[in-house]
Order: structure tokens, then sequence, then C-alpha cells
């Protein structure tokens, strides 16, 4: 028996350490186990993938998990990424756990793949933690909780092992990041996994590209300034919003926005470019007047 | 000179973004925050030539977040490269091939691991050789792209994850950081300065100044790192702030060689207050509240300042 849990979130979002937390509780149940992360070049923000096996055997396979059992989704505006792609490899046996705080629209699309189960582990934690940004002890507790093979008391053990491991030494959010593994824990059902071998590693999906001219195939290296093609906008988990009828356009929020999303219009009001604001809420941590508000991300406010 | 300054408010910054958005570096990087704000002064005629770090990832192929020209070096030799890329453009000039009004500034990117350890010699060599360049090193005090390793821009006291606080080690980082500023003030160039993101007016002044000297001008800029310091990216400001506040990161420059203080704060705040908002300190409070290290801390920040006390 072995059980190979694929987890997708982005750059802090905890997902090593979920995979870490189920790792360490299946191990302190007595199975051989293994983790690890992978991530290219991007940061905080940016897709990210961890992976956990879990066997009762040892385990001889190596390397990425391309045909998933479980597979854990810390945020649904992964879902659409084609570089993130977390269903790729997932069949109808596939567990499929999703971190969302909009259940309709993403129930709807997913319907047909078999075992889909949404959390809001976001507000969870923010009702417990206070913030909702990091949630590896949820996302790790709902990988155990699934496999049932693993004890609640047991997860509650790995949550505070990790955590303390990466340097967290507060009591206070520990027992706090207990509480929200366990919340977690309790919300979902155990399933019966039905494991499979694992197939080969090619995609499930080949791409095919139409040739196109060498000017249009062929990156240009002399161009300036393209990088705002890449929208980093989907980085954010909240998302600041100025209220314009309080805003006194003093500037404070466009001189210290790191990425330069924030521009001046003639009136000297600010305005944000959700395309490329990553989220990070400076400007909302240093308005004056708190003129701008953290709204969480959510399909109402997609444009 | 008080009435050479260009800079004394933030709307007397430029409105203009010279380094665009979509770039992969971190939400709440305080390195790119000062880089954006150091841009903004230089103008568009700007070479970068970047030695391999975090900001590796602003120009990530085939996209570039730079309206003008970068160039990528190893950790070692960003200024060796400055050097050509200064060289060919006097060439160009001379004969006739570039305007010298088209003349570009030829920028060093570094972070402190290149800055304090790898390519110290080669910024010696630069230095030595009056090369007409600008030096700017974004200081999160670690390797951060690799994953927080310790480097010589490490404070006392600091957790990275090759000094991680353990019985016998109970400060994480033993070693002090090294005083680059010192370092290069030995070589004589015409301009060094410090500089924070929390002070975009200190810092545009400062970039503004260096601009009338010809030969080395060096930054190194206070870099927030929400990654890398565990705090949350919202906090990148505050903790820039409260650097400057607590005494342990001081503005200042030193045109050819003489040192002055750009903001001084009229009292200095508990070092505890900036300390405790960032993750790589946390085993100084908790479990236990690890006094003497904290004392040694303090120590070192009153010691700074006690020799600029007139």
């Amino acid at each position: 028996m072995m059980i190979r849990i694929r987890f997708h979130g982005r750059g802090g979002h905890g997902i090593k350490t979920a995979s870490r937390i189920a790792g360490t509780a299946a191990s302190m149940e007595g199975f051989n186990v293994q983790d690890f992360p992978l991530y290219g070049a991007e940061r905080r923000g940016a897709p990210l993938t961890a992976y956990t096996r879990i066997s009762d055997g040892t385990i001889f396979e190596r390397g990425i998990i391309s045909s998933p059992d479980i597979v854990i989704i810390a945020d649904d505006s992964l879902i659409e990424d084609p570089m993130a792609d977390p269903l790729n490899g997932a069949d109808t046996n596939t567990i499929i756990i999703i971190n969302t705080n909009r259940p309709h629209d993403i129930s709807e699309g997913l319907a047909a793949r078999g075992r889909v189960f949404l959390i809001d582990a976001t507000e969870i934690s923010m009702s417990v933690i206070g913030k909702g940004s990091a949630i590896s002890a949820a996302m790790g507790a709902a990988a155990c909780r699934v496999t049932g093979l693993i004890n609640k008391a047991t997860v509650e053990k790995a949550v505070v092992k990790e955590l303390t491991s990466i340097g967290i030494s507060s009591e206070e959010i520990i027992r706090k990041n207990v509480e929200v593994a366990g919340t977690c824990f309790d919300s979902l059902p155990s399933f019966e996994i039905i494991t499979r071998a694992e197939t080969s590693q090619l995609l499930t999906k080949t791409i095919v590209l139409p040739y196109e001219a060498p000017a249009i195939s062929t990156p240009n290296v002399i161009a300036s300034g393209n990088i705002i093609e890449r929208k980093t906008g989907k980085w954010r988990t909240f998302r600041p919003v100025i209220n314009y009828d309080k805003c006194n356009h003093c500037w404070i929020c466009f001189v210290w926005c790191p990425d330069g999303v924030i521009s001046l219009d003639d009136k000297e009001f600010p305005h944000i470019d959700y395309d490329h604001c990553k989220g990070c809420l400076i400007c909302y941590e240093e308005c004056p007047i708190k003129a701008i508000t953290v709204e969480r991300e959510s399909s109402s406010n997609e444009q | 000179m008080e009435s050479d300054t260009k800079y004394k408010r933030l709307k007397d910054l430029s409105r203009e973004e010279f380094i665009l958005p979509g770039t992969t570096v971190c939400g709440g990087c305080g390195g790119l925050e000062a880089l954006r704000l150091f841009h903004k002064v230089l103008g568009k005629n700007v070479v970068f030539v970047n030695a391999a770090g975090c900001f590796t990832l602003l120009a990530l192929f085939p996209y570039s977040p730079f309206r003008g020209s970068w160039l990528y070096t190893n950790m070692a030799s960003a200024p060796a490269g400055a050097q050509g890329v200064r060289d060919a453009l006097d060439i160009l000039i001379a004969s006739g091939r570039l305007k010298p009004e088209d003349d570009m500034k030829v920028v060093v990117l570094a972070g402190d691991g290149s800055t304090y350890d790898m390519a110290l010699s080669s910024t010696s060599g630069a230095i030595f050789r009056d090369l007409d360049f600008y030096y700017f090193c974004y200081d999160n005090e670690a390797y951060g792209n690799t994953g927080m390793q310790m480097s010589s821009a490490s404070p006392y006291g600091s957790m990275t994850t090759t000094s991680k606080p353990a019985h016998l080690s109970t400060a994480g980082t033993r070693s002090h950081k090294k005083d680059i500023f010192e370092i290069w003030r030995a070589h004589k160039p015409p301009y060094i300065a410090t500089i924070s993101p929390r002070h975009p007016v200190d810092l545009s002044e400062k970039v503004s100044r260096s601009m009338q000297y010809k030969g080395p001008k060096l930054f190194i800029a206070f870099s927030p790192c929400p990654t890398g310091w565990m705090y949350d990216p919202s906090l990148t400001v505050k903790i820039a702030r409260l650097a400057v506040d607590t005494g342990i990161w001081a503005l200042k420059e030193a045109i050819n060689g003489e040192v002055k203080h750009t903001y001084i704060p009229s009292k200095f705040k508990p070092v505890e207050e900036y300390l405790m908002t960032q993750g790589r300190f946390n085993h100084l409070f908790y479990p236990v509240r690890q006094d003497k290290i904290l004392e040694d801390i303090r120590e070192d920040i009153n010691s700074y300042w006690e020799q600029y006390k007139k």
C-alpha cells in the first residue's frame, strides 16, 4: 500500500511545511514516508508543489508524483493556472481537496472530476490566528485526515514538531495552529483510498505548438520593459482597496509600493494595477488615514 | 550646500516608473522598493550589471522589467563587468559612434552575499581604478536567493539556515556584521552612502548628490526581506523605520571620505522593538529571553554612536 499526496500552493502558504506535517505524522504512526518540495526560480506568491509518499513497505519510488491519490490545492486560483496545473494526472479516484471561499464556482466546474472536497482553510485560519496567509497546519491536517491512516492527536504532534523546526517559537502561535489543524481535520471525512501503480512520468496532455515564423516564435531580447506581460495579480490572497472618499492623495501608497503598481492620476489620486499587485499590503499598512481596506480575493472582485 | 537640495518632500519624487511590474521577486521586497526609488533619480539611461542573487529574478528571460539594458554576471565579478561596459561606452563615444548626451550610467546591482563576501576583491579593484560607476547593494543580511544562509552581513544574534540557534550557540549568528562602509571608505572613493526605502527623500537626495562626482559612487540599501526575516510582507516599511529609529541602521554618507549622518533620531527606541518584529530574532525572546545577547546588541549600537558624539 502506498499513498501519494501532491500539494499545490503559492510561496508563503507553507506548502512545503504542510507536506512535512503529513510526512512526520505518518512517520509517527509507523509508516515509511518521503516528503519534498519542488519550486523554480520564483518567490513568495508564485506556484509551487510539494509531495508526500506514505507506505507500509519500503519506498523505492523517487521523483515527483505524476499520478497522485490525493491532491491538496491551497489556493483556488491555481486550478486555472497552466504553470501549476494541479489536476494533471488526477483521475476519478483521486481525492481533491481545495481551499476556497467560492464553493459554488468551484464545484460546478469540477463536479465531473469525482471526489472533490472543498474547505475554507483561510477562513478557519483567519478566525483562529487572525491571519490567513500561511496555512501549512490546515493543509497538512487535511491531507492526514483524508488518508484515514492518521490520528488527530498525531497530526497535532506533527504540527508542533514541524512549526518548531522552522523557527516558530511562540507557544501561542503554535497552539493556535494546532487548533486550526484540529478544526480542519474534523471538518473532513476520511476516504477509502484507491491506490494504484505509479504511471510513467509523461504528461497526460500533449501540447502541440503550431509553427510560427521566427519573428514571432523567438524571444525578443532587446524588448524593453516587457515583463509587464507577466501578470502577478494572481499571487494575492487579499487585495487592497482604496476608498476615494477618504483618500487625501498624500502619495504614501504610491511611494512605498515595491513593485510600482500604484500610479497617480492628474488629481494625484492613486490607482492600483490589480493585474500586477502581489498583495503585499504595504499600502494598507502605511496609509496614515486608513483609506485603504483589505478584501479577501473572491470571484466577485475578478474583473 | 542647503540650496542645492533637490528633494525636500515626498512630492518631489519622480512619478515616472523605470522598473515595470510583473517581476518574480517576493511581494513586499524591501530591496526592490529601494531600487525602484534609486532608479527614479538616476533616470532612464542606465546599464545594470547584475551579480547573481535575488535580483537575478528581475530579468527572467525573455522578460525584463528595465527600460534599459541589463548584463548578468556571476557573484564575484559584477564590478569587473561594469569596467568592461564603461570602457565600451567610452570607446563608442571617443570614436563618435555614441553621442555624449546618450551616454549611460553603469550600475552594479549586487546583494550582500556578493558585496560583503564574494565580490569584495573585484569591488576593491574597481574603486582602486577609480571606475566611474554606481554600486547598489541590496543588503538583506544573508544569502536570500538560495535560502537564507549566513553571509558576512548577517547581524550578530540573527538566525539563518546555517547559523541556527542551538544549545551551545544561543545567539544563532555569533559573528558580527562586516563594516562594508568603512572597508569601502578606506579605498577613498568620492561618494558612499547608506540608504533605506523608508526614507525616500533622504535616499533620493543622496543619489542626486552623488551624481556630481566622477568615480565610484557606492550605496548600501537596507533591504527588509519578509521571506528570510520571517515577517508579514506588509511590515517592510515599518521594519525599515524601526531599524533607523533604534539606531541599528545608521543613515549616513561619506563625501571624499568625510562621514556625515544625514538623519539621527532625537531619541533611540529600544532595539527590542525592532528585533521582535522578525522571526529571525524570535529565539532571543522565546522560550527564554536571552538577556546577555540583547545586551551585546545594545552595546554594539551604543559603541557605534559613541564614536560620532562630539
